[in-house]
């Protein structure tokens, strides 16, 4: 009996030596696969249908739009059009396509390819189509010439081309796997299983291989008209969790990891691995919905006393350690309009005397849901109790159930969430998404869903007005415009932004290039190894 | 025994369409509407897009309509396309259930060697410094949760000593072995690719071994149960009394009669192991059926939900089964058929 007791040991003992013999060094090779640590949560790899954080990193290696946001952040650049002009109404934008630009087939990218791109992209009707509203006809004078025709002045069009989502296709092979441009996209469109295996884009990767939940590979576009990237593979490898992809970071098997949190970034102390952290345009918010069942008493002053009563600051420290900024409208900092706004404020004594003078001294009960989720750092939940310690000190008693995010949803449009929160990111560089989503005009998302579907009026007409001059304006007249429908959606306290959580950034200290990108997340082509 | 098994086969099919009923009903009685898991929040007030929505994906048939064509495309192995990942559910589930099996028939492996080991040396040194010690690594097993255990023994073995590579199957810049069986422990060795071969053992020791953990637990101690009953026994007295050696009592004799009860527990640990491996699976980043319910679950995804149901259900009618048959193998005096039994 002890021989065998030993043998196991001994048995034990040589397997946990082999293993750790048979492990690589951390060292990697200059040649090896680039691998980023990444909850990857992909919708689609069909750059109709794709709408999702991971999708504008794939679509933007892979596909290549009319122009791109340059690495300010702010400003345009060429890309496949090396210039452009718009007419003086913003309603007709003409393009010369660059000579030399070829798909990853070899093939020229083509003004037939553009219009093909566009008109699948507004006919599929999937989550990107929006992007192509209001657009009326495609002209193609020449194989290198397009003239984009809209029904209404689009100033915000130049910014929306430079979204991943708006990445020109390859037509020609699209339309060979099952794709349709044409009206009847809707229904007859079939290539999405394929988009899932291929793309067919210029960009300077093409796709390898997509294992859902498992791994996006990408591999460098052999016929990339441009200059080829300096890593010829990157992985994009499922690591839902912080804490494991903090832990591939340290141990080498990951060379980037993208969504480390606050709490989790101090627990890194190796001295090879670089920790940045940067401004986000990504906002965590809480809004009113007075449409809401439950939610009569929640007129504008009693929002702008709830609103009064919100520790910001707090909410920051306490969400992110810190590790954010306050925001002042819906429209994020540093997008057109939003410089100078003033920033939100906490006036307890200010919010009391508004209470009081409605007779809701005493307080009052709201009842509300909020979707369990973690995004950008932030529990959502955890927020909402921040703030129930906050509203408490003016007798507002919030009464929290968290739900899945899906059951959230479904509520917010019946019977409605009188008081709640939730995040926004970008899907392109401009302000007019924003407005569109956030504003109080006619049809938007949340004035649809804050006003009960229509229950109580919250349509703010000088919005609507702004809105529109802001759409026909260019330059610093559609600057201030943007700022002046910011003051609007913070006088309409329907939705109040509490903290624009930072990005960290977090890699191995031989890898450069890497950075936030507004539109792109991270752009895979600036990568390299020391 | 073989009417048994052929009465139990014939009842499957029913047993599972019940199975799928009540999955395919509870997903659609849900309090939100699928179509927020396939449209997002800003095309949701637009009603071209969620019209389109709903004919390219059924919603716009009555349930019954769904269920019987659900059924009718089941008969021809096509369980529908999952709304998340957009791929048909049967190839989804066909890729991943190889991964989960692979992770749980390694636990299980591991899980009831050191399980059974532990229980024997438990029981043979009752109440001695390895009872202690093999009952208080038993307890951890059974008690402490797989995420926590997950996390530490990355933390441990991975980035503190860098013993065992991180989560996956396979090193990330390492690339999967051509699709034969699933199994990348096989499929490697096929395509003949040794590095691969060791960087799939090597990623499957922590999370087999944090999963086969619980097993342990559970398994040591009945085997330590088993065994002090089974070494009271007075036919282990007659076995030493007619010369039989301390190991042969032990293993031969005590041993073959106390697995019994074991192999219970290690029909439905199998089972629960399948669907259990939730966590590990999400620990360890690998993809297999576990991840996917959850996804699925979190999503709102209705056919991939209905599809890991089923497997999840046939797998515990086959495991259920395969016990039964094992019982009447170990033990003799049981008898499966009604004839035989009576």
């Amino acid at each position: 009996m002890k021989s065998h007791l030993r043998s196991l040991i001994l048995a034990g003992t040589g397997a946990a030596l082999l293993a750790a013999a048979a492990m690589p060094g951390v060292a990697i090779a200059q040649d090896q696969p680039l691998v980023i640590a990444r909850n990857l949560e992909i919708n689609s790899l069909d750059p109709h249908r794709a709408f999702c954080d991971t999708c504008q990193i794939y679509l933007s290696s892979t596909y290549q739009g009319l122009v791109r946001l340059a690495a300010d952040d702010r400003s345009i650049e060429p890309l496949l059009a090396t210039e452009w002009t718009a007419n003086e109404d913003q309603t007709q934008f003409t393009f010369t396509l660059h000579p030399d630009a070829v798909f990853s087939d070899g093939s020229p990218v083509e003004a037939k390819d553009v219009k093909w791109t566009f008109e699948r992209l507004k006919n599929v009707q999937a989550d990107p189509s929006f992007m192509m509203n209001g657009l009326v006809s495609i002209d193609t004078p020449d194989d290198k010439t397009v003239v984009v025709n809209m029904e209404s002045p689009n100033s915000e069009f130049i910014g929306i081309l430079a979204a991943p989502y708006a990445g020109i296709i390859n037509s020609d092979v699209a339309t060979e796997n099952g794709a349709i441009a044409g009206e009847d996209a809707a229904s007859a469109d079939q290539a999405e299983t394929w988009f899932l295996a291929n793309s067919a884009g210029s960009g300077p990767y093409v796709l390898d291989t997509y294992r859902p939940d498992d791994e996006l590979r990408f591999r460098v576009n052999e016929n990339y008209w441009g200059e080829a990237p300096a890593i010829s593979e990157i992985v994009i490898d499922q690591v839902a969790d912080a804490v494991s992809q903090a832990q591939m970071l340290q141990s080498g098997s990951a060379d980037i990891a993208m969504q480390v949190d606050p709490d989790t970034a101090s627990t890194i102390s190796s001295p090879d691995i670089t920790i940045e952290t940067v401004p986000s345009y990504n906002f965590i918010y809480v809004m009113f919905s007075p449409g809401a069942q439950g939610a009569e008493l929640l007129d504008l002053e009693v929002r702008q006393a709830m609103a009064y009563a919100i520790d910001y600051q707090g909410a920051i420290d306490f969400t992110v350690g810190g590790e954010g900024a306050l925001q002042a409208s819906p429209i994020p900092n540093g997008f057109p309009g939003t410089d100078g706004l003033p920033m939100p404020e906490e006036n307890l004594d200010k919010a009391r005397e508004i209470l009081a003078s409605k007779g809701l001294e005493d307080g009052f009960t709201l009842d509300i849901t909020v979707a369990s989720l973690n995004v950008y750092g932030v529990d959502l939940t955890l927020l909402m109790q921040k703030l129930q310690q906050d509203l408490a000190r003016i007798n507002v008693a919030i009464n929290i159930q968290p739900v899945a995010s899906a059951v959230w949803r479904e509520q917010t449009a019946n019977p409605g969430i009188p008081f709640s929160a939730r995040f926004y990111a970008p899907d392109y560089y401009g302000s007019a998404q924003y407005v569109q989503f956030f504003g109080m005009l006619p049809d938007t998302f949340w004035e649809r869903r804050a006003s009960g579907q229509g229950k109580v009026d919250l349509v703010n007409q000088r919005q609507v007005e702004l809105f529109e001059q802001a759409l026909a304006a260019s330059g610093d007249r559609m600057n201030e415009l943007y700022h002046e429908i910011a003051l609007e959606m913070i006088k309409d306290r329907i939705i109040v932004p509490v903290v624009s959580p930072n990005l960290i950034l977090a890699y191995r200290n031989e890898i450069e290039g890497v950075r936030y990108s507004a539109c792109c997340n991270l752009p895979l082509a600036e990568l390299s190894r020391k | 025994m073989s009417t048994y098994i052929v009465r139990r086969l014939i009842a499957m099919p029913l047993l599972l369409l019940g199975v799928i009923t009540v999955a395919f009903l509870l997903t659609h009685f849900t309090a939100a509407d699928p179509l927020t898991s396939i449209i997002g929040e800003r095309q949701m007030n637009n009603p071209a897009v969620v019209e389109a929505a709903r004919a390219r994906w059924g919603l716009d048939r009555s349930l019954p309509e769904r269920y019987v064509i659900y059924l009718g495309n089941l008969l021809q192995g096509d369980m529908g396309t999952s709304f998340r990942t957009r791929q048909p559910v049967a190839h989804d589930l066909m890729v991943r259930l190889p991964a989960t099996l692979e992770l749980v028939i390694s636990a299980m492996l591991l899980g009831t060697i050191f399980g059974v080991v532990l229980g024997v040396l438990a029981a043979r040194f009752r109440d001695g410094p390895i009872d202690n010690i093999a009952r208080f690594f038993a307890l951890i097993g059974a008690s402490a949760p797989v995420f926590w255990t997950g996390l530490v023994v990355l933390f441990i073995f991975s980035v503190q000593l860098g013993w065992l590579p991180g989560p996956g199957r396979i090193d990330s810049r390492a690339v999967a072995p051509p699709f034969v069986t699933g199994f990348y422990t096989i499929d490697t060795l096929v395509a003949g690719d040794w590095a691969g071969f060791r960087s799939v053992l090597m990623h499957l020791i922590l999370p087999a071994s944090v999963l086969g953990w619980t097993v342990t637990g559970i398994v040591s101690r009945m085997v330590r149960a088993s065994m002090l009953d089974v070494l009271s026994q007075e036919y282990i007295l007659a076995a030493r009394a007619k010369g039989a050696g301390p190991l042969r009592v032990l293993i031969n004799h005590a041993l073959r009669n106390a697995m019994l009860p074991t192999l219970t527990i290690l029909g439905f640990s199998f089972a629960y192991l399948i669907t259990g491996a939730i966590l590990t699976e999400t620990i360890f980043s690998w993809p297999g059926i576990g991840s996917y319910a959850v996804a699925a679950a979190r999503g709102l995804d209705n056919p991939a939900i209905v599809g890991v149901t089923i497997i999840g259900g046939a797998a515990f009618l086959i495991t259920n089964l395969l016990t039964d048959i094992a019982y009447a193998l170990v033990d003799p005096r049981v008898k499966l058929s009604r004839q035989e039994g009576s």
